[in-house]
């Protein structure tokens, strides 16, 4: 019963809205136009920092959200501007390039005044302005079964702010990947050059779609901060193949399959996590070895994943998102 | 079948035209030490069937390439319908009414065959991003393009497999998808690199016929192809290649016992003979 | 439909380097504490300082090397990005360890612990040839079946994501989050004119020279070798030619994690000590040399190497240290917007 509770919980959890956020940023880019972007946690990164650095200095809430997006917009078309007429692995190698870049140079003690380096900038020095906006209790709140505080760090009013969002964006996604601007995205993922023949100007269309996803990647990555803090070692590369395994797992290309994947990915690693403590003993499976343990698992099942399912849970096999 | 407008044409390399809707001159595209397209001058004559032949490795593709915008030449101009080519973008080329089919057929796999059909469509303001937000903006737009493409997928046979993902189609049925969603831009130059290549023999009557069409639809046709028999039925004249220039032009009939493109044929160490049937 | 693409190419790049250098600068500016990494270093003696890092340049250059040939060869004879290559380099570490360790050491999930305890050179060589048939292994059961079943190249390029994943963190559980030594003696240091140097370097040096003639050998004189380029050139042909290219792949691999190993080895020497993920970071590097200096190229692989490790390490006169990775990651995509086909790739043929 406490191991349901449990995985419930990560389930409803605001950093699993948070990244359920950043894959349909991701589904923009791989899902609807075939960008192989393996820098999204350096989108979420420049998010978080621009949101954080702008609070800390005092500025205004609907600002620092504004500089934060403005980051990643930014981010996207430098990185978009000179890759995208090349072949897609190429955006691939400068998307990763780039997003360990970002996060070199948040951790490097250079730029500590502004970053805060490897320890980065504390939840006390930039949460305030969002607590303050709070309708629910300045304590802890149970609803049902769950237990969060209603205010604080990762609470009732991040909960409900981070799935509204999510909402908006699946809506979005679904509104527009059903439009015929989607349908010229859809295009482009097939065949690039078949688009181009038919008058589409594929580099505007490409980088629309990387500015858009590069966009809510970062916006993702500010909610994420909020539940914890800005670290610019939590948004490396591992994070942005987490990112990807949800996604291929809840289905890329669909309008619930980030969702339905982030759910799934974090509360199935509680899952295990808390059966592996519970079933096997701590002599064979140490307690610091649970979290290596069950990425293993992680790793494993996206090589599974992506050979004998790749259109995930929610997927079209007839229309796959793989080319080349 | 010869045209009346070629009749006061000269039958050699880089002849001028009455009436040229397409014009290239001086294009030359180099690939590292290798000079793959050198064309002095090259004329297509308006709302006529044009055949580009040659052995393999003539340059016809790179050529089609550069004249469609797909690749840049080093040195060269050319004029479509009265617009400059030179650095215009493949997409820019397309909607100035010059429209492509590709050698290796481009269906969109993971898309139906009517989402194929309008993509092929110009003007539609839901392509737009901001507009696409508003679909009362694109809605009555959406319906003309479909009503277009089902006219289209009638006269193509394609009507029945409409909501079929172009993946499932066979090599042929692909083929008629790719020319049918090029006419959705209704262009006035249809360019067909292989219409025939994969083809199957019982399709290849209709796929004539449709391409017969195009011209009687007032549109021009310059297309590359290996087929022969198919040059000899439907083309007005025929352009030969060789080691990237044009040697010979002509009808099709005087153009293949002309001695340079017989040399040009058999010079080239290849299966590919100006008699053979069919090249895969 | 004349255009300058080269032209437009090399500006746009320009723009970027610009525009990242002024943010950089001004980041670095309003950030603060940079003098402590910069002030300290150019007072400290210039050219000698510059000499010294132009060394460790060299050093870093060809141990990254030794890993990155790998990745380049099967670049080259698959076409596959493989993102679980800096395991393989860890692994050949780790492995080593275990085999010469005096202490205990177990495998996840068993429930006792033992020595081994082997003299470290035995060690080192049972260490390459359990990589060598890992690499073997790995080919035999993943890669040779995708191939088989014509899995995408996107495809498998994430499953490699996917085997980097599981791996990092089976090392993780296996070894633990600490770093460990593979050999506690003193490494006495020489003093050459302003460059210091420790035996071990020297020697890690020497074997990784030998190591990469010996790749070139290889691959110049030897008929596998030869047949191996051939593959690399154009695989269709090489089929064609009656080389049997599955053969080929698999002798690849095996060399690709043979190497890896040793280069993982005498980085661990050479920085006294290595962690479960250092391979892992040491990707980006290993990414960035094969494409500076030309995907698929295996001399690239070298000429980008020594290009990457001496890039990072002589950034330290001037930048702080920690940001010798982004310096080195980002002369890579400049040179990648200026010549996409790297240093000495061949511009493609298109059409």
């Amino acid at each position: 019963m406490d191991i349901l509770i449990q995985v419930l919980t990560t389930a409803i959890a605001p950093s699993t809205a948070a990244f359920a956020l950043a894959a349909i940023g991701l589904n923009f880019h791989f899902g609807l136009t075939g960008l192989l972007n393996m820098g999204h946690a350096g989108f979420m990164l420049l998010g978080m920092y621009g949101f954080a650095i702008s609070l800390r200095e005092g500025w205004p809430i609907w600002l620092a959200v504004l500089v934060g997006l403005a980051a990643a917009a930014l981010f996207a078309l430098l990185l978009g501007w000179p890759t995208l007429k090349l072949r897609g692995d190429y955006l691939a190698i400068v998307t990763i390039a780039a997003a360990e870049m970002v996060r070199f140079l948040g951790r490097s003690q250079s730029l500590a005044e502004l970053t805060g380096a490897s320890t980065g900038i504390r939840g006390s020095d930039f949460k305030a302005p969002f607590e303050e906006l709070s309708p629910f209790a300045d304590s802890m709140v149970e609803i049902g079964p769950f237990a969060m505080h209603g205010t604080r760090s990762s609470s009732w009013w991040l909960t409900l702010v981070t799935w509204g969002l999510v909402g908006v964006f699946a809506l979005v996604f679904w509104r527009l990947s059903k439009s015929p601007w989607g349908r010229v995205l859809k295009g482009i993922r097939e065949d690039e050059d078949a688009v181009r023949s038919l008058g589409k100007n594929v580099y505007s269309y490409k980088m629309q779609a990387l500015v858009i996803g590069g966009v809510i990647g970062a916006l993702a990555g500010m909610l994420w901060a909020i539940g914890n803090s800005v670290q610019p070692d939590a948004m490396g590369r591992p994070t942005t193949f987490w990112i990807w395994t949800l996604l291929l797992l809840g289905g890329a290309a669909t309008v619930f399959g980030p969702v339905l994947g982030a759910i799934l990915f974090w509360s199935g690693l509680t899952l295990i996590k808390a059966l592996a403590s519970a079933f096997i003993p701590s002599d064979v499976l140490a307690p610091t070895s649970l979290e290596p343990f069950s990425l293993v698992l992680v790793g494993v099942a996206l090589m599974f994943l992506v050979v004998f399912r790749p259109q995930g849970v929610l997927g079209n096999k007839k229309e796959l998102a793989f080319n080349g | 079948m010869a045209d009346t407008a070629f009749e006061t044409v000269a039958h050699e390399p880089g002849a001028a035209k009455p009436d040229a809707i397409l014009v290239a001159d001086g294009v030359v595209r180099r690939f590292g030490g290798l000079t793959a397209v050198n064309v002095d001058h090259f004329e297509v004559q308006r709302n006529t069937i044009t055949a580009l032949i040659g052995p393999n490795g003539a340059g016809k593709s790179t050529f089609f390439n550069l004249l469609t915008g797909f690749d840049m030449a080093q040195e060269g101009s050319g004029v479509f319908n009265g617009k400059p080519l030179r650095g215009m973008p493949a997409a820019k080329v397309a909607r100035a009414g010059m429209v492509r089919t590709f050698q290796l057929t481009k269906a969109l796999s993971g898309m139906t065959v009517i989402e194929n059909m309008r993509l092929g469509a110009q003007e539609q303001p839901g392509e737009n991003l901001a507009r696409a937000f508003a679909p009362p903006l694109w809605r009555a737009r959406e319906r003309e393009i479909t009503e277009q493409a089902h006219d289209l997928l009638h006269r193509f046979k394609l009507y029945e497999k409409r909501d079929d993902y172009a993946g499932s189609l066979s090599g042929g049925q692909r083929k008629l998808l790719e020319m049918a969603r090029a006419l959705m831009s209704k262009p006035t130059m249809v360019m067909l690199d292989e219409p025939m290549a994969g083809v199957n023999p019982a399709l290849t009557e209709s796929l004539l016929d449709h391409i017969v069409e195009l011209k009687e639809d007032g549109m021009t046709v310059l297309f590359v192809e290996h087929d022969m028999h198919m040059v000899r039925r439907i083309s007005d004249w025929v352009v030969v290649m060789a080691e990237g220039q044009i040697i010979a032009e002509g009808p099709a009939g005087t153009v293949m016992s002309n001695p340079r493109v017989q040399d040009a044929y058999l010079g080239s160490h290849h299966d590919t003979d100006l008699f053979e049937e069919r090249d895969a | 439909m004349l255009g300058k693409l080269d032209r437009r190419v090399l500006l746009r790049a320009v723009a970027v380097f610009l525009v990242v250098a002024v943010a950089i600068t001004v980041a670095l500016s309003t950030g603060g504490s940079a003098d402590a990494a910069t002030g300290s270093a150019a007072s400290g003696g210039g050219s000698s300082l510059l000499l010294q890092n132009l060394f460790n340049g060299i050093v870093f250059g060809l141990l990254l090397a030794l890993a990155s040939v790998g990745l380049s060869l099967i670049y080259g004879t698959t076409a596959l990005s493989n993102f679980a290559h800096g395991e393989m380099v860890t692994f050949g570490a780790m492995i080593t360890y275990f085999l010469a360790t005096p202490q205990a050491v177990t495998f996840p999930l068993l429930p006792f612990e033992f020595k081994i305890n082997m003299p470290f050179l035995p060690a080192v060589l049972v260490g390459i040839a359990i990589a060598v048939f890992f690499g073997w292994v790995q080919d035999k059961m993943i890669w040779s079946q995708l191939r088989r079943r014509r899995v995408g190249m996107v495809q498998q390029m994430i499953v490699s994501i996917g085997l980097s994943l599981a791996l990092v963190n089976f090392i993780q559980w296996w070894m633990g989050g600490r770093p460990v030594r593979l050999t506690t003696s003193i490494d006495p240091r020489h003093q050459y004119g302003p460059i210091s140097v420790g035996n071990v370097t020297l020697i890690s040096m020497a074997i990784a020279i030998i190591a990469l003639i010996g790749v070139a050998f290889f691959l110049q004189r030897t008929r596998l070798g030869r047949a191996t380029r051939a593959v690399s050139d154009n695989p269709a042909l090489a089929s064609a030619s009656g080389i049997k290219v599955d053969s080929i792949i698999r002798i690849v691999w095996m060399m690709a994690a043979g190497l890896a190993a040793l280069g993982g080895i005498l980085l661990a020497l050479y920085q006294q000590g290595i962690g479960f993920d250092d391979g892992t970071k040491l990707l980006m590097m290993m990414f960035a040399a094969v494409t500076l200096g030309g995907l698929g190229h295996p001399y690239g692989a070298l000429v980008g190497s020594l290009i990457i490790g001496i890039v990072a390490e002589v950034s330290t006169v001037w930048l702080a240290p920690d940001l010798k990775f982004a310096t080195a990651l980002f002369i890579l995509i400049i040179v990648l917007l200026v010549r996409p086909q790297g240093i000495l790739g061949r511009a493609e043929r298109v059409g």
